[in-house]
């Protein structure tokens, strides 16, 4: 079953159209990354996903239902810009926002106790939201995203701010919903986690989507035509467009798009005459590669 | 439905169970209690020391009456002014007049009084002191003088001072409300400072619960905790459900303040009256039921106005300061009507008092003044109260589509022209 579709879903802020004719679909048991930089619709479009925003135009259906509010309360969302109620304490706050997603107090109750154990928060309970550490808070509301079970859970930018233990303690979480069947939408700009986590991507820029589909189907599409170099030196080959359409640079590392008519060979022994080479390979584009690529070709990148 | 609840609950309990509300809740009747009845009291606390005055009588006429008419004490018996007549020539004058003044520099007496030899034609006294703005005193002297100055033509014409006295004594005003029903009920200025009382209550309570709805949805921008809310609630019910929850904590606060007035009115008259000793039966006016409702009534559907109008501020601004300016055109429609309220009172069934008290933004206040000082025809009330409730009804429907829009909304606060877009989008 589907857990979630749009179909031709559009929204326009005056004259500014944040989402254009947007198709996507989300199947069970999947980390679904919604992807692309900052201002190309990610957020409009997890709004109206949510009725926050009305679309102008197009169907988006839940769970198979069309988008009603007990429907809703089977989504769970953590939002980009985040926060509690500051004065709350954590348990009545958290049972509040379980509350309002339809859940009886009791079921609440357990959940809270079983959540709070599993973040390491059982010992704060009793304190109030502000008394807690940045880190602490963040946990606190990935809870309150998962404590009504829900089947789909959209998490926009969700690393944000997070210390690397954290970080794993979400991914772990993020697995574990999947396994158990539910979907987990991942909104972000940044490819490097998407990469390592999603099974099923979606590319949007200035509101249109540029790609979509399995991860894999699409790097195997791309092939391993992708250069990587660890080297030391001055690379001033990067800047031949006879044999680089485009690269990444990271001063010692570098991911090299060969022109076309151009072969890795010839990549090598240009570099091998200007720098001392340490590591060359050949491998699938990076998913950030593959979306600088497909933005550039569309000739609009960013606003 | 279920939602509106929880929202309401929360709003509520979080509210109900803060210090500051219980605090504020026990310390306000303290604090009314105190300020209705500590100017009673400090008015029985006449001056302690008896102010030493020197008087110039250059009449040689004047003193001993003067004397006589200045009989005002303390609470002990003891007489609030000492007297000592100055022996001077006109000649002499100035220079006396220098020494009393520096005596009065000094503080070595509080004031001297020079009663001119032309007194009797030009009716007029000096009174030299450094502190001149005890009314108490300045009255005092002035009605002593003039007593003595009358006494002093009265006999200098042959007439008898004391019968004159008789001839003209003055006649006392009782006033008394006519109710509907056909009753009357002796009034002495309490329907005045019931009205003023309730009134003033009326408007502080409007303007304190409208600032609470706004803080609490400027709160919620400012956590960032509206989206969260938003992707469970309808933008709608979570307003809803605020004004709800806030107006609850109005209506409780009322209900105990109405309990700890009405124990106060049944055992506390002894303990006030025992307290207040010498002003004599302190009566705490009563406050009819029926007054009680339209208070209610009126605070209800006033609260619902400007709460809604106060929850839109809050949506259109992101921190308490932009708040400020914003919120400036409510506070000033609230005070209009607080303003008119003495001429209401003087005039209730004015053409102007009419007009106003079917103005929705008025009528809370207005209206319901004019209820309490004398009940307008049914229709004027029926009126007002349609009118009202329709403004609070399209006051919603506005509010809600701006709200919507306006919790996303982070940043500067919005010119009227993107106001206009957010409500085309909401």
């Amino acid at each position: 079953m589907e857990l979630l579709t749009l179909r031709g879903v559009t929204k326009s802020f005056g004259s500014l159209d944040a989402v254009k004719e947007l198709d996507l679909s989300v199947g069970e048991g999947c980390i679904y990354g919604l992807l692309g930089p900052n201002g190309a619709g990610k957020t409009t479009t997890i709004r109206m996903i949510l009725d926050i925003l009305a679309p102008d135009q197009g169907e988006i259906t839940i769970l198979g239902q069309a988008n009603s509010s007990s429907v809703r309360d089977r989504v769970g969302y953590l939002p980009e810009e985040r926060g509690l109620y500051r004065k709350m304490k954590v348990e009545p706050l958290l049972w509040f926002l379980a509350e309002l997603k339809g859940i009886k107090k009791k079921t609440a109750k357990e959940r809270t106790d079983y959540w709070l154990e599993r973040f390491d928060l059982s010992d704060w309970r009793q304190k109030k939201v502000e008394e807690l550490s940045r880190g602490m808070q963040q946990k606190l509301q990935f809870i309150a995203t998962l404590l009504h079970s829900p089947k789909l859970i959209i998490l926009d930018e969700p690393f944000t701010g997070l210390d690397p233990v954290n970080t794993n303690l979400v991914k772990e979480v993020m697995l574990e919903e999947k396994r158990k069947g539910a979907s987990v939408i991942l909104s972000t700009h940044l490819m490097e986690q998407a990469e390592k986590l999603c099974d099923q991507i979606c590319l949007i820029n200035e509101g249109e989507k540029v790609l979509d589909g399995s991860l894999k189907e699409i790097k195997a599409n791309y092939g391993k035509n992708t250069v990587v170099i660890e080297y030391e030196g001055k690379a001033n080959f990067l800047d031949d467009k006879k044999i680089v359409e485009n690269y990444d640079d990271y001063g010692r590392y570098v991911e090299i798009h060969p022109s076309a008519g151009a072969n890795p060979q010839m990549i090598l022994k240009r570099a091998a005459q200007e720098v001392t080479i340490l590591k060359f390979e050949l491998v699938e584009p990076s998913l950030n590669e593959i979306f600088i690529q497909t933005v550039k070709k569309e000739g609009k990148w960013g606003r | 439905m279920g939602k509106i609840r929880t929202v309401v609950k929360r709003e509520y309990l979080t509210r109900v169970r803060t210090k500051g509300f219980i605090i504020s809740t026990l310390a306000m009747p303290i604090v009314i209690g105190i300020l209705t009845v500590a100017p009673a009291l400090l008015m029985t606390l006449k001056s302690e020391k008896p102010k030493k005055i020197f008087i110039i009588d250059q009449t040689d006429r004047i003193f001993s009456g003067l004397k006589a008419a200045l009989k005002d004490t303390t609470k002990g018996g003891i007489s609030l002014y000492k007297l000592s007549k100055v022996e001077t020539s006109p000649e002499e004058l100035p220079e006396v007049r220098k020494e009393l003044t520096e005596k009065v520099d000094e503080g070595e007496i509080d004031g001297y009084l020079v009663i001119p030899k032309d007194i009797f034609e030009r009716n007029q006294a000096q009174f030299y002191a450094r502190n001149v703005s005890n009314f108490r005193v300045n009255e005092n002297l002035e009605g002593a003088v003039s007593k003595a100055v009358s006494l002093f033509r009265l006999s200098n014409s042959g007439l008898d001072p004391e019968r004159v006295r008789k001839l003209v004594k003055g006649v006392n005003l009782r006033t008394f409300k006519v109710t509907g029903r056909g009753k009357e009920e002796e009034d002495t200025g309490a329907t005045f400072m019931i009205t003023y009382i309730l009134v003033f209550f009326l408007y502080i309570s409007l303007i304190i619960y409208g600032i609470m709805v706004m803080r609490g949805v400027i709160e919620e921008k400012s956590s960032r905790m509206v989206e969260v809310i938003v992707s469970a609630v309808k933008p709608f019910h979570l307003m809803a459900g605020k004004v709800l929850g806030v107006g609850g904590v109005g209506l409780t606060q009322f209900l105990i303040w109405s309990l700890m007035v009405g124990g106060l009115s049944l055992y506390g008259r002894s303990l006030v009256s025992s307290l207040a000793g010498e002003i004599g039966p302190l009566s705490l006016p009563g406050i009819p039921i029926s007054l009680l409702f339209f208070f209610i009534l009126y605070f209800l559907l006033g609260y619902f106005l400007y709460a809604t109008l106060y929850a839109g501020v809050g949506a259109m601004v992101s921190s308490d300061e932009d708040a400020q300016h914003l919120q400036m055109p409510l506070v000033a429609l609230l005070i209009i009507p607080f303003m008119l309220m003495f001429y209401v009172i003087g005039n209730p069934n004015s053409g102007l008092a009419v007009l106003f008290s079917l103005i929705p933004f008025f009528a809370p206040i207005i209206m319901f003044t004019r209820i309490v000082v004398q009940t307008p025809p049914l229709w004027q009330i029926l009126l007002s109260l349609v009118l009202l409730g329709s403004s609070i009804g399209a006051m919603v429907w506005v509010v809600s589509k701006i709200y919507r829009v306006g919790i996303l909304m982070y940043g500067k606060r919005p010119s009227l022209p993107e106001l206009v877009k957010w409500f085309r989008y909401g």
